[in-house]
């Protein structure tokens, strides 16, 4: 009798084992992955050699740019805040800081399953928005005013995603559920306004809202630009996450509801307990797709005149001395939007695997 | 019903006191009224017109009139707020009174006169449409580019021009259309396009902020287009056009007259003639006439310089694009541009 190891390889050692296997396995694929290894090497070695070896790093150093340096990160250094805060008032950046923290704070909050009330979480967001709202504005706490035209960059950008996500979620299970309710007019009122919405272009929408609606509406409901398209944005992703959810709810048959009903439940109830979570899991896959393009569409402001972070990078290459090193900036901007939308991936991975093991 | 107002107003004040009649201007009293000047900037940054400097505040040859006009207006170079906007959204924004003039680089044409409902400024700025070649095709106009290739942003008006005015002085070429202009760009350092069309003045901004070696490139003589670029506001407020105007024209006698930023108080003390002492407002008259104070024009000199100075500052010799005046010169000295009568 001899003795069996069983502990198990480890991770590493597997994917090393499967890698080899697959791509050594012959002539024909060490072939292809030698040279898809090669390829890739020469590319991270270009961009290490331009991003960081061939770099200039300071403001100070920029006349070192250009010719055969690397980036120019000079411009980054020099720029940043006007990327980062747009045309706010450059003494007043710790207010954007801030503002930009307590959004970020709040989304993340939400993402905690603790917080999943609706109570709970209607707190947190007033909180949270008025926290945003008072520090940006800023006139309620008797620091200098800044109207929302002064408003920009990452932080508004943050602010235009959170509230849009999180005023157009509950829009969008309102909507869904409209969609399936039984009294006619009410479900032809949803079925219209989805389509409607759904048919015309985000830019088309948030242009109206933005310069058309001020044409025709009384002044008294005029209120801020700002509102206005936030409330077209949050409408147009409600539209599309309304389907989302309606997929979620074809998922489930309707015996769950009949049993529901069979134990004496209430519609809220069983809606509550025993289908939404369930919707929920089913539709999370193509909701976390819906929030990360949400979150890059938000980009599309700028041709409504406002300073999102695109725009103020926009800006930050838009004169003379740094107008050469657009790439850098663009870099920049993009790994910022990388770094958020990752992160917004992975909590999606997460729930995954937390509603997995709800599901068994 | 505000235009039935406007015109009511304007008839009244007419028959009672003609003589200040362009004072009831509602957008100036509206600008009064809020104490704040609410001006056009851009959505990123238009070189050396809209630009945004390293403590985020905005600065150009645009945003330096409509501090001019503000302070004009207020009294306070600084009482304004920039409120950035697309080129598509400019109009809308300002029939809607998100915007109380636009100072954007926007030409004059007779749609936006007409059919927008927009009234125009005297020109402050001519800008044509030129071509840059490679300095190396040795070239100095257009009939040089025969049998080449010449390069155009997509769908722009700049593309028609270009076409046009090929064919109509009959040279033989290849027309290239690219999507955008960071790719005609490339496309023209990649030696793909012997020569590209472009606004003047963003040519000469390329020329000097993207090109290694300037000299390397040549803007053609030929001028496929001068656009008079104006201010523009609501039809219908002509009082407020009177005012744009006259902030237009007291930039450019000051300019005639030498009086800068740095000599202005010393001129208005002691007036070197008559045009200078009523400029400055030494002798009453310049702002009762358009209801406003009548050293506002010595104000706006002393806070944003004369127009030889704003232009120099942000386009031409004291800028990084090193623009020449050219057309834009005052017509003494070989320009286009020239004041009304300050009588």
């Amino acid at each position: 009798m001899s003795i069996v190891n069983v502990s198990r390889p480890s991770k590493f050692d597997v994917a090393r084992r499967t890698f080899i296997r697959n791509g050594f396995g012959s002539p024909l694929a060490t072939l292809i992955s030698l040279f898809v290894i090669a390829g890739l090497a020469y590319l991270g070695w270009a961009m290490l050699d331009w991003a960081i070896l061939r770099a200039v790093w300071n403001e100070e150093n920029v006349s070192r740019c250009g010719g055969h340096a690397g980036a120019c990160w000079s411009v980054i250094d020099a720029r940043h805040r006007l990327i980062l805060f747009g045309t706010y008032p450059f003494d007043e950046h710790w207010r954007s800081t801030l503002a930009a923290i307590a959004i970020v704070v709040t989304v993340m909050v939400s993402c905690l399953p603790f917080i999943w009330r609706a109570r709970r979480l209607a707190v947190l967001w007033v909180a949270g928005f008025a926290t945003y709202y008072l520090l940006m504005e800023g006139s309620l706490l008797g620091l200098p005013q800044v109207t929302t035209d002064g408003w920009g960059g990452l932080s508004l950008t943050l602010f235009l995603f959170a509230a849009v996500v999180l005023l157009g979620m509950p829009m969008g299970l309102g909507l869904a559920l409209m969609r399936r309710s039984e009294m006619p007019v009410v479900r032809w009122f949803a079925t219209i306004l989805i389509d409607t919405v759904r048919s015309l272009p985000l830019v088309t929408t948030l242009f109206t809202a933005a310069v058309v609606m001020p044409l025709f509406l009384p002044n008294w409901l005029e209120g801020d630009k700002i509102w206005r398209v936030i409330v077209a944005f949050a409408m147009f992703f409600a539209a599309y996450q309304a389907e989302v959810f309606r997929g979620g709810f074809q998922a489930i048959s309707k015996g769950q509801f009949e049993a529901g009903r069979a134990l004496g439940l209430n519609y809220w109830s069983i809606l509550g307990r025993i289908v939404l979570p369930q919707v929920f899991r089913h539709a999370l896959p193509s909701t976390i797709n819906m929030i990360v393009v949400t979150f890059k569409e938000t980009a599309i402001v700028t041709i409504i005149g406002f300073f999102d972070i695109l725009a103020s990078g926009k800006a930050a290459y838009g004169t003379a001395v740094w107008a050469p090193y657009y790439i850098e900036v663009l870099v920049f901007v993009a790994a910022i939007y990388w770094v958020f939308i990752f992160l917004l991936g992975q909590y999606g991975e997460y729930l995954k695997s937390r509603m997995a093991l709800a599901a068994h | 019903m505000k235009k039935f107002i406007t015109a009511g107003t304007l008839a009244l004040t007419g028959a009672i006191a003609p003589q200040i009649a362009s004072a009831q201007s509602a957008t100036v009293q509206q600008i009064v009224e809020r104490g704040t000047m609410l001006c056009s900037g851009h959505n990123g940054s238009y070189f050396g017109f809209v630009e945004v400097n390293d403590q985020n505040e905005w600065k150009g040859l645009d945003i330096d009139l409509c501090r001019a006009l503000t302070t004009a207006i207020l009294g306070d170079p600084d009482a304004n707020q920039i409120v950035p906007l697309s080129w598509a959204q400019r109009f809308p924004a300002l029939q809607s009174g998100d915007v109380d003039v636009i100072i954007k680089a926007t030409g004059w044409t007779m749609g936006r006169d007409t059919e927008l409902g927009l009234q125009f400024s005297l020109p402050y700025f001519f800008g044509g449409t030129q071509f840059m070649a490679h300095g190396d095709l040795g070239i100095t106009d257009a009939t040089g580019l025969e049998g080449g290739t010449v390069c155009v942003e997509a769908g722009t008006s700049i593309e028609r021009l270009a076409a046009n005015y090929m064919t109509t002085i009959g040279v033989e070429h290849t027309m290239v259309s690219y999507e955008s202009q960071a790719e005609l760009r490339s496309a023209y350092l990649a030696n793909r396009c012997d020569a590209f069309a472009g606004w003047g003045p963003n040519l000469a901004v390329l020329r000097a902020t993207e090109l290694d070696n300037p000299d390397a490139h040549t803007i053609l003589s030929d001028q496929l287009s001068s656009e008079p670029i104006s201010a523009a506001m609501r039809q219908g407020d002509d009082g407020f056009v009177d005012t744009v105007n006259w902030m237009l024209a007291s930039l450019l006698i000051a300019e005639e007259e030498g009086v800068t930023s740095a000599n202005v108080e010393e001129m208005a003390a002691t007036p070197p003639n008559p045009r200078v002492a009523r400029l400055l407002g030494a002798e009453p008259g310049m702002g009762e006439r358009l209801g406003l104070r009548d050293t506002w024009a010595k104000e706006m000199i002393a806070a944003v310089g004369n127009f030889a100075e704003i232009y120099d500052r942000n386009l031409g010799k004291d800028s990084p694009y090193g623009l020449e005046r050219g057309l834009n010169s005052l017509w003494s000295e070989g320009g286009v541009l020239y004041a009304p009568i300050l009588d």
